[in-house]
């Protein structure tokens, strides 16, 4: 097994006080720090589509995280500021009214993990704080909305009406949480929709691709 | 015709009840108890671990802060250095007007129900934060397994005075294991550190007098239910729709029974209709059937968010008895 294959064996499992080290010894081995976080970032795919086959559950998936994010503090210095968020910068939040944000943290994390900068502007989250954090951070490329309850669903709405109307422009809108579905997601004029974190990711690479 | 009480007998054991059970109508819920566990709308509330719990207007329920100024345990593997359990009241004074309501109810037509709530999962998060806590599990077992045996001691030490005060029939437990599509661990995971738990505390109730171990989880957890019949409860409250219900019982109805299947978000909205409601219900009993089923809203307690559906969702449960009995 080649080191770079251990690396990405060890994120995939959890194993994140062993990353770092595993990390340092494929640098040392001549890898390229490129090469190993796009492993990384392939084994957070491979964790993202187990969580949403229901083979793996939250924790698994926070420890995946965690030991990529182990990995990664070590190519930090090797890599470009545009190589860990190369796909740009991601503003994510739970729509106001609403205060949950186990969900929304995992997205976070997950989609930080596939090559996103994340502005995470918590729970509570007006339309106009998103869009401020879209004129106040460089190059955001995707707006993620988060929303549990039913009866926040109506936010959600006019957070993405909002955003669509308010002239700002080079970013997509994904929504997600329990109640959101992709009708409702495609009646509310949101560019895409994900039912779980792991395939969040997934989708969120492919609209700011598209 | 049966009384509440006999008719959900009748309806978990497989008997021959006379209509559904409607709801939380067979619990006497004691709710008197001195225990600070919910706060109100506008308002913020310390628990007696130091736990705090805001609840802003408009919202739908409490959340627990776990900035770091108000996270009680920041460090599971110093928890004893953190964690400090209550003493459990046990004054005549502070238990009388529970006593008072347990001793006003019939107990030929309900069950006399004691209340605990959070539950030990929930304890775990709210005392850390669920992130923390869910890691700790994988990072620091053996701290995480002292940390729960603490907990289920201050459960087992409020069983102790709850019996003692109020000899309950039924127990009404909360603890939510799941998100609304899986369960927040997974069943591996929740065998080796949860069940030894719940094992103990609904052993000491049930070998206490207590009749019926009613516990609450208003998320997906088809997958624990296994675990759920090993600790011994009998009815498991706030099954929602993405579990299957109908498949669950035809699988382990004839050891637990099913209450819910009306989810609370689907139903108990701002743009709620009564309409909305009988299709909810008539859908939930028709294919959920007359045995091992409770048809009930997904909420924890017996009311509703928006004023009006609980009862709305009671009276289309009357219908649908007349339809089907």
């Amino acid at each position: 097994m080649s080191k770079i294959e251990e690396v990405k064996a060890k994120v995939e499992t959890g194993k994140a006080k062993l990353v770092a080290g595993l990390v340092q010894e494929a640098l040392d081995e001549g890898n390229q720090a490129g090469d190993i976080l796009q492993g990384m970032i392939e084994s957070m795919g491979v964790v993202g589509d187990k969580f949403s086959t229901g083979e793996l559950f939250v924790p698994e998936m926070l420890m995946a995280a965690k030991a990529m994010s182990k990995g990664v503090e070590v190519l930090k210095p090797l890599l470009t500021g545009e190589a860990t968020s190369s796909l740009g910068t991601c503003v994510i939040g739970t729509v106001q009214g609403d205060l949950h944000d186990i969900g929304k943290n995992l997205v976070s994390m997950m989609i930080e993990s596939v090559g996103f900068k994340m502005i995470d502007l918590g729970v509570d989250v007006s339309a106009e704080k998103f869009a401020n954090a879209i004129r106040e951070n460089d190059n955001v490329t995707l707006v993620a909305c988060s929303g549990l309850l039913t009866s926040t669903m109506p936010a959600m709405k006019e957070t993405v009406q909002q955003l669509k109307d308010s002239g700002l422009t080079g970013f997509k809108v994904i929504v997600g949480g329990a109640p959101v579905t992709q009708e409702m997601a495609d009646e509310i004029g949101a560019d895409g929709f994900a039912p779980d974190a792991g395939s969040a990711a997934v989708k969120a690479k492919e609209l700011v691709s598209a | 015709m049966l009384t509440k009480r006999q008719n959900l007998m009748e309806t978990i054991k497989g008997g021959n009840p006379d209509r559904f059970v409607n709801q939380y109508e067979f619990m006497d819920i004691i709710l008197e108890m001195p225990i600070k566990f919910m706060t109100v709308p506008g308002s913020e509330l310390k628990t007696d671990w130091g736990i705090t719990f805001r609840w802003p207007e408009g919202q739908l329920g409490q959340f627990p802060v776990h900035d770091e100024e108000h996270k009680v345990l920041k460090d599971i593997t110093e928890w004893r250095k953190y964690v400090k359990a209550p003493s459990i009241e046990s004054s005549d004074e502070a238990w009388a007007a529970a006593v008072a309501h347990a001793n006003s109810i019939d107990r030929n037509d309900k069950f006399v129900t004691a209340f605990v709530a959070p539950g030990i999962f929930e304890m775990t998060h709210h005392l850390m934060s669920m992130e923390d806590a869910l890691m700790a599990l994988y990072e620091e077992p053996e701290a995480m397994h002292e940390l729960i045996d603490y907990l289920t001691e201050y459960e087992l030490a409020l069983a102790k005075v709850l019996i003692d005060r109020l000899h309950p029939d039924a127990l009404f437990h909360h603890d939510d294991w799941g998100s609304q599509k899986s369960s927040f661990i997974s069943p591996a995971m929740f065998e080796e550190f949860f069940l030894p738990a719940y094992k103990k505390i609904y052993a000491f109730y049930k070998a206490n007098g207590v009749e019926l171990i009613v516990h609450h989880s208003d998320s997906y957890a088809a997958n624990l239910v296994p675990f759920m019949i090993e600790m011994g409860i009998d009815i498991w409250q706030g099954v929602m729709t993405t579990n299957n219900t109908p498949e669950l019982i035809e699988k382990y109805g004839k050891q637990i029974s099913f209450m819910g299947d009306i989810d609370s978000g689907t139903v108990d909205f701002p743009a709620w209709t009564p309409e909305i409601a009988a299709r909810e219900v008539e859908r939930a009993c028709k294919n959920c059937g007359k045995l091992y089923f409770i048809p009930c809203l997904t909420q924890g307690l017996g009311f509703s968010s928006f004023p009006g559906v609980y009862d709305t969702v009671s009276e289309a449960i009357d219908k649908m008895s007349k339809d089907m009995f």
